[in-house]
């Protein structure tokens, strides 16, 4: 052994690369967080004689949910374009990505919460009110956390932190906006309209 | 640590130790009864299974038992020794111990499930329980001619039994150690298991399946009694709660 | 500049006293919302408030240890303040850094240990006085106090398997072994370990919210008429989660990214190896029962009904959950073990590991078996039927590659030189020990027998073999064989060896007959059972306080041995692998060069080999 190896300290590569992964592994474990809660839904359900099990209560109507889903799916999409954007060290065009991805998300959010206080049962309504405001409840903290996380990075870029060799943090956090928005989709499909 | 001896030597001899100790262990476990009351066709299957896994284990326990004292005797570092020989595996030893272990794996497996489906065995039964389990004591009821309830079980020797197991609040578990069976019961979900009592006597019946509070004191008794006397005992009972 | 510069604040800068201050001020504003809904007129009771004043009280104590000073800085997008950075990592023989919120790994290892020592000697005091109850037929306590007892102990005691050698001994020695200068994310790293002291205190403090009786399985509907206190063990867990989540994430980045030249996959050391496929179970694993136990509450504070038999949940779904992940948590508790024990016989045996790329197979194996046999756990719950056979398979599959461990331990000290320390017997106990554990446990995969065995001291005994038999034992090896590298002294041999006799003669004396009275049908979880047991019971209990009474030569020994036990030197085992080839202990930045590695770490015998050990072979000495 001998000669002095900077393994990595202060390498911003190096140092990307393991926020990468640690992300990735993290968000491993979040998979397996919504599996149990999917995995409970559909148990239970398949145990219901119907579903809903009981006739006073009915699903919440595709129409709204539908566009919402389409809302947040675009929001993935204007993040991409953001992170296109400080690829080509576009500083406006990121900035414009990135509030557009807020505003998107937020009125995601406000739809969700407005569905909430109109859908005619609540957490403790049986089974079918548990597993519905649990997953959509969890779901719903999730995209909270990445607003609130895109937002840091958006208050960054505002400051010019963010640009084309140093803009991982944005990377990360496109990873798990995306993520979010897949578990989305797989719950529309499941608990909405399936 | 003495060099004269080689390793194949020593091979030899370690064998030769396991060998004699695994055959004394197992004529050893051959003598054996592990459950101290076998008391139906069920616990027969479960005492037999027992002997078969006590009978494979001990040349796995005597191998590494013999592998652990026998270097701790011999190989002892003396004062000016170096290091030890750099092995750094054996293949064709290395492969010999997974396929190996792995067949004792299968046989076990194969085993069990001969045995798991021995105890099921078919549907038929001649007779039929309800026992139900609630925060903290046991309630049997019967079927038939007229229905009632008995805090105790009582079953006629000799006859395959189908009781059906469920559950008041919380989780309970009908056990029999005498019968070796054992069944959760489960609130909104009813379960069950066969029996066939093959000693006439009486026996506890215990829950086994932490229930809060009383779980300790949650036992019952379960009679078993010729068929004759099951039949007067059928009989008065249904009386009983006629008048 | 943040406040602790000013002098009049200094007395609460970041730190422990502020953190315990926002602590209590986090209890007291987190449930204010609910006391608002209250007026609101809403049904609110303590769960609530607890729950809430639980949250409350995590952010405050972060917030007060500092922990999100950096990132806030980050996030407001200040430059980052180095001289913050190096505070953070502490200077050497600066004791205070060990109650603060510090970054360094070695710092936060030692943490991990003594935090779980503790625990350990507490969880086991509850056990000596479980064995009091069950010295004799009748009850001296309550039924609910000794069920309380007997679940806290539990509950805690798989707190102690599960953190003590990969928070401990993992946390201080991956880096090193891998020729790294720290975690990947140290302060990460800080923030799972400082998760715990909160969850600890709020477990400890069950018994005031009327303790909780459903055992450390927790199964409805049982834990949902439990009293308040069936929450702090909830909360509790699911923080434990958390932290350990978090950990993991940070474990596999480590050895995936910081590896130093030269250190190969098929050069890391086997205890590294371990801590990998460790830190991956309890990765994939952890958030399922996160999920249970969170359902769980629910169904006692939101009134949901996943596990309410009454209107459509299903009892049983908690438990494949629950199992989904505490199966595969007795590995996460055993491989660190395997780990430790094979690391150091190549040491003691002076021969390299028998069979290394089969033992890390062994490893990965075990890894993914653990997650298909949850249910055997459950063949006598009701659930499906046709789910016995397979399952039995699996289990039953895990005993080839736990096998190969005991295979490549019995090839290392074939034609080996043997060197019997205090951190050799303890892999002999070890073997020993969880090969009863093992084979017992084939009994249980074996569904017949399991049947008759299920919830009786049978099970007690196997997992009492496994656990103290596998993770205890492989916990000793490691503490004694790293104690001189993390202390820089010895500890005493002959007291060493006097705990080891001890505690392993005692121990098999508690728990053999454990095995008899479970063939005897008694069930485990009761504070009485009939008189024809009882000599055994009490039995068991004197030896059972035996194993008690043997830890105090522990203790003794280890305070002993770290204040003025003779100095260590650097490699006084004359081992290879790349921790014992800096100072004891080591540096604050572990290596002032990182080592180039060109060997593997087991290389005895062959090439020239290091200066052979500093303790005479018959380890006699102290
Ligand atoms: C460190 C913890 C640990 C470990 C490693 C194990 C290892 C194993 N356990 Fe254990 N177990 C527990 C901790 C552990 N267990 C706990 C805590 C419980 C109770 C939970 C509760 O209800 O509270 C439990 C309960 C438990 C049950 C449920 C009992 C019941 O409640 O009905 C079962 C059933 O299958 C089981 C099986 C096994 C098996 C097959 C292994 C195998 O991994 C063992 C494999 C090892 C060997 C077999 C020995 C070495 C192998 C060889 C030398 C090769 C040759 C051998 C053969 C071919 C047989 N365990
Ligand atoms: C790491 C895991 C672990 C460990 C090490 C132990 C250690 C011990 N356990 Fe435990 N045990 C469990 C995990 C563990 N246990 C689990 C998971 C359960 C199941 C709970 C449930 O069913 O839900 C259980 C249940 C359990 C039972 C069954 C209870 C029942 O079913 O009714 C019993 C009964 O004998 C028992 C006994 C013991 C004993 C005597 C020890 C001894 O080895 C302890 C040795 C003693 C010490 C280590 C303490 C030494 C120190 C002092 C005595 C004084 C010094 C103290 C201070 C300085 C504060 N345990
Ligand atoms: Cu009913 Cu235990
Ligand atoms: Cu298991």
């Amino acid at each position: 052994m001998g000669e002095v190896i900077h393994h990595g300290e202060g390498d911003p590569v190096e140092e990307a690369g393991r926020l990468l992964l640690g992300l990735k592994l993290f968000i491993l474990s979040e998979i397996m967080l919504f599996g149990a809660f999917f995995a409970a839904y559909f148990v239970l359900r398949g145990e219901a004689p119907s579903w809903p099990p009981s006739p006073d209560f009915e699903r919440p109507g595709l129409l709204l949910v539908g566009i919402n889903t389409l809302i947040l799916v675009s929001s993935s999409v204007t993040l991409q374009w953001a992170i296109s954007q400080v690829r080509r060290g576009n500083a406006s065009g990121l900035r414009r990505g990135l509030g557009i991805t807020i505003v998107l998300g937020g009125i995601f959010l406000a739809v969700q919460i407005y569905e909430f206080l109109n859908n005619g049962f609540g957490i403790a309504d049986g089974v079918f009110g548990s597993t519905f405001y649990s997953l959509t409840g969890l779901h719903g903290l999730h995209v909270l956390t990445g607003l609130v996380l895109i937002s840091v990075v958006a208050n960054r870029a505002r400051l010019g932190l963010v640009n084309r060799d140093h803009h991982t943090a944005l990377e990360a956090v496109s990873l798990y906006w995306h993520f979010v928005d897949v578990v989305w989709v797989t719950l529309f499909l499941t608990v909405y309209v399936l | 640590m003495n060099d004269r001896t080689s390793p194949r030597r020593h091979l030899l001899i370690a064998g030769a130790v396991w060998a004699v100790l695994s055959i004394v262990g197992i004529l050893v476990v051959l003598g054996l009864q592990i459950l101290p009351v076998i008391a139906s066709r069920e616990a027969v299957i479960m005492e037999h299974a027992l002997i078969v896994l006590t009978v494979v284990s001990v040349p796995v326990l005597m191998f590494v038992v013999v592998g652990l004292a026998y270097p701790a005797i011999r190989f002892r570092a003396g004062p000016g020794d170096q290091d030890g020989p750099p092995i750094h595996g054996h293949q064709r030893l290395e492969v010999f111990w997974v396929l190996g272990t792995f067949a004792m794996v299968v046989g076990l497996f194969v085993y069990g499930s001969v045995g798991l489906l021995d105890i099921r065995g078919d549907q038929q039964a001649f007779l039929e329980v309800e026992a139900h389990a609630k925060q903290w004591e046991w309630d049997f009821e019967y079927f038939g001619a007229k229905e009632f309830h008995s805090p105790e079980l009582v079953l006629p020797v000799g006859q395959r039994i189908h009781i059906l197991i469920e559950s008041k609040d919380v989780v309970h578990s009908f056990s029999v150690p005498a019968f070796g069976v054992k069944q959760d019961a489960v609130p909104g979900r009813l379960t069950q298991i066969y029996v066939t009592p093959t000693i006439v006597g009486t026996y506890g019946v215990q829950c086994a399946e932490l229930c809060g509070l009383g779980h300790t004191r949650m036992q019952a008794s379960v009679t078993v009694m010729e068929p004759s006397d099951f039949a007067d005992w059928l009989a008065q009972m249904q009386a009983g709660s006629g008048g | 500049m943040s406040v602790s510069r000013l002098p009049a604040l200094r007395f609460f800068g970041p730190g422990l006293r502020r953190g315990v201050l926002g602590g209590i001020i986090g209890a007291a504003v987190g449930p204010l919302p609910v006391i608002l809904l209250t007026t609101a007129g809403d049904d609110v009771n303590s769960a609530h408030v607890l729950a809430l004043g639980y949250v409350g009280v995590l952010i405050g104590w972060f917030a007060g240890l500092g922990a999100f000073g950096p990132w806030l800085r980050w996030a407001a997008g200040r430059e980052a303040d180095h001289a913050a950075a190096v505070a953070a990592h502490g200077h050497a023989g600066d004791w205070r850094r060990y109650f603060r919120f510090t970054t360094d790994h070695k710092v936060i290892g030692t943490q991990y240990m003594l935090a779980f020592l503790a625990l350990f000697l507490v969880a086991g005091s509850l056990a000596m006085v479980m064995r009091l109850e069950l010295a004799q037929p009748g009850q001296l306590f309550g039924t609910d106090t000794y069920n309380t007892i007997m679940s806290t102990h539990g509950t805690l005691m798989i707190f102690v398997a599960l953190n003590t050698i990969v928070g401990g001994l993992g946390n201080y020695f991956v880096p090193l072994m891998i020729g790294a200068r720290d975690m990947a994310f140290p302060r990460v790293n800080a923030l799972s370990f400082w998760f715990i002291p909160p969850a600890l205190l709020l477990i400890l403090l069950n018994p005031v919210f009327g303790g909780f009786d459903s055992g450390w399985t927790g199964y409805p509907p049982l834990s949902r008429q439990a009293n308040l206190g069936e929450q702090a063990y909830l909360l509790t867990f699911i923080t434990m989660g958390i932290s350990s989540i978090v950990s993991a994430v940070n474990f596999l980045v480590t050895v995936a990214r910081m590896r130093t030249t030269g250190m190969s996959w098929m050069r890391l050391p086997i205890f590294v190896w371990s801590l990998t496929v460790t830190t991956a179970i309890a990765l994939v694993a952890t958030s399922v029962v996160a999920s249970a136990l969170t359902m769980s509450l629910f169904d006692r504070i939101l009134g949901t009904d996943f596990f309410r038999p009454t209107s459509g949940g299903d009892p049983v779904l908690y438990q494949h959950l629950f199992w989904f992940y505490s199966h595969p948590a007795v590995y996460i508790m055993a491989v660190p073990a395997f780990g430790a024990v094979l690391e150091v016989v190549p040491v003691f045996a002076r021969k390299p590991l028998f069979a290394y790329r089969l033992a890390v197979l062994s490893f990965i194996a075990i890894g993914l078996l653990s997650f298909m046999v949850w249910a055997h756990h459950m063949f006598v719950s009701g659930m499906a039927e046709f789910f016995h056979i397979p399952i039995m398979a699996t289990t039953e599959l895990i005993s080839v590659p736990t096998g190969i461990v005991f295979f490549s331990a019995i090839g290392t000290i074939w034609l080996g030189r043997l060197r019997f320390a205090t951190p050799m017997l303890w892999v002999f106990g070890f073997v020993w020990s969880f090969l009863i554990g093992g084979i017992t446990g084939v009994y249980l995969a074996d569904v017949p027998t399991d049947i008759a065995l299920t919830d009786t001291y049978f099970v007690v005994a196997h997992f009492h073999y496994t656990i103290v038999g596998g993770m205890i034992f492989g916990m000793f090896a490691g503490l004694t064989y790293w104690f001189p590298k993390f202390t820089g002294r010895m500890m005493s041999e002959r007291l060493g060896k006097l705990h080891f006799w001890w505690f392993t003669l005692a121990f098999n004396a508690a728990f053999l007959p454990m095995f008899w009275l479970g063939f005897q049908g008694m069930r485990r979880r009761v504070a009485d059972y009939p008189a024809e047991l009882a000599n055994v019971n009490l039995w068991a209990s004197i030896a059972a306080w035996m194993i008690g009474l043997s830890m105090f030569v522990f203790i003794f020994n280890f305070i002993r041995s770290w204040a003025r036990g003779p100095k260590a030197g650097p490699n006084p085992w004359g081992a290879r692998t790349l921790e014992w080839q800096i100072a004891s202990p080591p540096p604050v930045e572990n290596f002032d060069d990182l080592p180039v590695v060109t060997a593997g770490p087991y290389e005895y015998g062959g090439r020239p080999v290091m200066p052979s050990p500093a303790i005479d072979p018959s380890g006699a000495s102290s």
